[in-house]
């Protein structure tokens, strides 16, 4: 029994630091349809605002794993639009049409999800 | 505390003096790891305005950016001469690694843009000081005017030249991962000589791209220089 709970916490911490190590990332390619809109919603990539794109495109460095982007929809709120799968070295776009309330995401890939749940875009 | 938590759950006084060690240094790790999508802090401390800061990591960007354009030239090259995929396809790994290297530098989250946007908001706010001022001449206060304003257009065109880059790399990064997976999927149905036919008409599109990376990198003017 006590080798069964030290070889587990083992296997804890070893993962907890292979987590923490790990330098793989990913890019995520956000493009906001129409590009220039006074009035659109901010958009988040799971907690961390994003600055509004000059130029309607943000590329953005993320660690490896499922991102969500959520944006604002109202009342300090955030509405999940869809979640972002980040691969090593990769890059994944996500379209957001901005002018649809609430704003709507089109994957340049995408895994079909239940239909209750947000989509899926893969890199 | 830590000891006693772990003498309870059933470990000796040793293993339990080794589970803290273990989990100080696992806070340590955890602690001094930065999260990727936080914009890094820089020091204001080293003396360095927001603009001379920018213009000095541009500066190192477009210096190192040379010697990742080689390492793709030289896996380009090693591609060429291969009939094997597995080994062609660990080389387009190896160029999009070099590739998400170059974009990781200079996408929106990293230290560069948000040095740029500092930057800018730098000089525009010394702007708008400067036409406030009374202490000087006016032709004085007209020379740090349009010193600024030339500051502020070579700041901005920087960072267009650098979101220009951006998109370049997304979109050869992009092209990359869309041939690998297609390169894949024929492999799946056996398909190795179509594979390799794709693989070289990737290493032209590299090339091409590859040349139009160093020209755009080679024209980008770190502001003040």
């Amino acid at each position: 029994m006590r080798a069964c709970v030290a070889s587990l916490a083992g296997a804890c911490v070893v993962a907890l630091l292979g987590a923490a190590c790990s330098n793989d990332a990913g890019y995520v390619e956000i493009r906001t349809v129409p590009a220039s809109t006074g009035s659109a919603p901010s958009l988040y990539l799971d907690s961390v605002k994003l600055e509004a794109p000059r130029k309607g495109t943000v590329v953005l460095r993320q660690q490896v794993g499922t991102t969500k982007l959520q944006s604002d929809s109202g009342g300090g709120q955030l509405a999940v639009l869809c979640d972002i799968v980040v691969k090593k070295n990769r890059v994944t776009t996500v379209t957001v049409s901005v002018l649809d309330r609430p704003p709507r995401c089109q994957c340049q890939t995408s895994v079909t999800a239940d239909a209750r749940s947000p989509r899926t875009c893969i890199g | 505390m830590i000891n006693s938590i772990f003498g309870q759950a059933g470990f000796g006084p040793v293993g339990a003096q080794q589970m803290a060690a273990l989990l100080t240094l696992v806070f340590f790790v955890v602690s001094g790891y930065p999260a990727l999508a936080e914009p890094e802090q820089t020091t204001e401390a080293d003396g360095l305005s927001p603009v001379e800061e920018y213009a000095r990591q541009v500066d190192q960007f477009t210096k190192n950016a040379p010697d990742l354009g080689k390492k793709i030239e030289d896996s380009t090259k090693s591609i060429d001469g291969l009939t094997d995929v597995a080994k062609a396809r660990e080389e387009i790994e190896r160029i999009r690694a070099v590739i998400g290297d170059l974009l990781g530098q200079v996408t929106d989250n990293g230290v560069v843009a948000q040095l740029g946007a500092k930057a800018r908001s730098h000089a525009r706010q010394k702007l708008q000081a400067l036409e406030r001022e009374t202490r000087f001449k006016p032709e004085e206060r007209q020379l740090l005017i349009d010193q600024w304003r030339e500051l502020l257009r070579q700041t901005e065109a920087a960072a267009d030249d650098l979101e220009t880059a951006r998109s370049e790399f997304a979109g050869l990064l992009r092209t990359l991962q869309t041939r690998e997976d297609f390169i894949d999927e024929l492999m799946q149905l056996r398909r190795a000589a179509e594979a390799i036919k794709v693989i070289r008409q990737l290493t032209g599109e590299i090339r091409d791209a590859s040349q139009k990376l160093k020209s755009l990198i080679g024209g980008i003017k770190p502001p003040g220089v």
